[in-house]
């Protein structure tokens, strides 16, 4: 019965219940119970097309499950779980309608079968999710926002455009490979680059996710983006230029990670950094690469939830994720500390955690396909992740100097998310043939071997020893409270400032113009009154000139009416 | 009062067995331990027989200097970039986040020995 009902219509049944049920602990339960339901739901599911609505004379597919789109059904599911664990203690309707209208969307994209249930999805994540940002409150939250909002609309926007062209160009909506051989394809491409945050395209991530409420960008940080890997695997598998894209997308963000003070910034840089890698293997094309893509997505969703979890903790009980304003924080939140600590373990890529056993197939995969420069920029770039979310994100909140908070340790139900996502973390680095059983395609693959675990461990020691000589050496960049220019001045401060002065220039022209004729008019109205105003010389003469004018003007009528009868 | 919650007994016991991060010395400790660790591996790396892909990558140590290098050119690019592009936090204006502080209302802020 359940194979029938579509994963997301779960989620949506779920959000409408949770509008009108007014007990709180219910509506939390609900939370629990609707990602749990569907993750049975979607490890239970035969194969293939399971539901076709007829849609304005379209067949839609509503549920294409097959082993990729499987997987992210399944880390999607689990993601809403953890998160909304983490989110037990929030009784905002709002959030937790969103949350589950959000999730549900993110997953009815992953299983759709064509591309209008796809862009349908796709605008359901984006409308659903702006009020995770929303519910923060504040006037900046609102504008933040709506610069996301207009980003995310837009990308569904254009993807409907790619769709009507697509379809004008082939007749089929079907959601499959395609090749960048049509403007409507490239269309496509385009608004799965923007949620992708492709480079320059991307810097509505690192504007909006620090926005949001502290469960709210636990919960962003796995569907949106992720959406958009999924989408890139499906239909674009082995374009070249993803290679290029993916690369670029690894190496800047570590920079301005590095420099940001705002720590949940530097983790959507970090967000960023990691999306290259799975870019990287989608534009490599071969089934290994997309294998280690799907891994890596798989993997980053717990491991960058469980670093936002561990920063949002300490926002919970702090107030603040600013590095200038905490450190020394291990003391009183010893937990959420090692949480932490796995966390960025994890996403460094440190053996027998999750980050290792995805990121080598990927990096694998682009040296035997002979893309050397790109594989040594993907090993800079695992440097560079150990540099802002190995060390930074842990040390600045935690340890280093002693900013003299003590807060108290997490709630409970945050260290439960945040324990269990840890050892799920783990579980995978341990055992990471659970995780490739499920992956797109079969893999014989084996991570754990002396010289790859050797190779990965001297990266990553001898970059935490250059770390080591640079703070002895005071060479480290100071945390500072300050924020860093990215490609958003454009359309925050550029293009304002370009059309505030164009406005000028129009006021001036308009006021000069309207001043000439309005002086014109003024000198007429001066001459007539001047003339025949009550002081004016024809004033002497008014009631018989007008008598006179009156019967000219009634004889000249008198005369044509003759005339003419 | 930082004082007192500032004594070994008032912290969880997990926390006061980390405070041991912060003792002197302590820091001169696990560097050095880091780097002999370092050495250790770099003298592994010497007896492994490897095929990588990347030839250069089968030389003894390639990884430990890549690692080293890349992130020394990650922080000082990182420095270099902080010069061109840092603005005051109320550069947009008076309407961003990063002026504004967390609402109380959304969190729970509490001492840990409250």
């Amino acid at each position: 019965m359940l194979e029938t009902i579509p994963t997301a219509f779960i989620f949506f049944a779920a959000g409408f219940l949770a509008l009108i049920i007014a007990n709180e602990r219910a509506r939390g339960l609900l939370l629990l119970a609707t990602p749990l339901l569907a993750l049975w739901q979607v490890w239970t599911l035969p194969g293939g097309m399971l539901t076709a609505v007829n849609f304005f004379g379209f067949d839609l597919e509503l549920m294409r499950v097959d082993r990729l789109s499987r997987m992210f059904g399944i880390i999607f599911t689990i993601a809403a779980a953890l998160g909304n664990l983490y989110a037990w203690q929030q009784r905002d309707r709002v959030q937790q309608v969103a949350a589950l209208f959000y999730s549900g969307s993110a997953i009815g994209a992953v299983f759709a079968g064509d591309l209008i249930t796809l862009f349908f999805y796709w605008e359901g994540t984006a409308i659903a999710s702006v009020f995770l940002i929303w519910a923060r409150g504040t006037v900046g939250a609102f504008h933040t926002g709506m610069r996301y909002l207009i980003v995310q609309i837009g990308s569904g926007v254009i993807l409907i455009a790619g769709v009507a062209l697509f379809y004008n160009d082939t007749g089929s909506i079907a959601f499959d490979r395609m090749t960048l051989n049509s403007f409507g394809t490239w269309l496509i491409f385009l608004s799965f680059g923007i949620k992708c945050a492709f480079p320059l395209l991307h810097n509505w991530l690192q504007d909006s996710y620090p926005a949001a409420t502290i469960t709210g960008t636990v919960i962003l940080s796995a569907f949106t983006t992720k959406l958009a890997i999924y989408a890139l695997a499906r239909g674009f598998a082995g374009t070249e230029i993803l290679i290029y894209i993916g690369a670029a997308m690894t190496l800047f963000p570590i920079f301005f990670a590095e420099i940001e003070n705002d720590l949940r910034r530097v983790l959507s840089y970090s967000l960023n950094n990691q999306l290259g890698f799975m870019v990287v293997g989608i534009g490599l094309g071969t089934e290994v690469a997309i294998n280690g893509a799907a891994a890596h997505a798989f993997v980053h969703i717990l491991y960058k939830g469980l670093l936002f979890m561990s920063v949002g903790a300490v926002m919970h009980r702090t107030g603040t994720s600013k590095a200038t304003e905490l450190g020394g924080l291990y003391r009183t939140m010893p937990l959420t500390a090692i949480f932490c600590l796995i966390g960025a373990a994890s996403i460094s890529g440190f053996p027998l955690f999750s980050g290792y056993i995805a990121k080598s197939l990927v990096l694998n995969e682009s040296a035997s396909g002979s893309y050397y420069f790109i594989w040594g920029v993907l090993i800079f770039a695992s440097a560079g992740v150990l540099s802002h979310s190995g060390i930074k994100i842990p040390f600045f909140m935690f340890f280093s100097h002693d900013s003299g908070k003590r807060p108290a340790e997490a709630p409970r139900h945050m260290l439960w998310a945040m324990g269990l996502t840890a050892a799920l973390s783990m579980y995978i680095g341990f055992f990471p043939n659970t995780l490739y059983a499920i992956l797109p395609f079969p893999i014989e693959y084996q991570p754990y071997t002396a010289a790859k675990v050797v190779g990965q461990l001297l990266l990553l020691s001898f970059a935490l020893l250059a770390f080591g000589v640079l703070m002895r050496a005071g060479q480290h960049p100071p945390e500072i409270r300050a924020i860093n220019l990215d490609t958003d001045v454009v359309y925050r401060k550029y293009a304002p400032s370009v059309i505030a002065m164009c406005a000028r220039g129009v006021a001036v022209i308009w006021t000069k113009n309207a001043a000439f004729f309005t002086n014109r008019y003024n000198g007429i109205v001066r001459g007539l009154y001047h003339t025949h105003g009550p002081e004016g010389r024809m004033a002497g003469v008014w009631p018989t000139g007008s008598m006179v004018i009156w019967l000219a003007v009634l004889l000249g009528v008198t005369l044509v009416i003759n005339f003419v009868s | 009062m930082a004082s007192q919650t500032d004594k070994d007994e008032n912290l969880p016991t997990l926390g006061r067995m980390m405070t041991w991060v912060d003792r002197p010395g302590s820091a001169n400790k696990i560097f050095w331990g880091l780097a002999v660790f370092c050495v250790v591996l770099l003298a592994i790396d010497f007896t492994l027989e490897k095929h990588e892909y990347v030839k250069i990558a089968n030389t003894p140590g390639f990884y430990a200097l890549f690692g080293f290098v890349a992130f020394t050119c990650v922080i000082f690019g990182a420095r270099l970039l902080r010069v061109l592009i840092k603005r005051d936090e109320g550069y947009y204006g008076d309407k961003t986040i990063d002026l504004e502080d967390y609402p109380e209302a959304g969190t729970e802020r509490i001492n840990h020995d409250a």
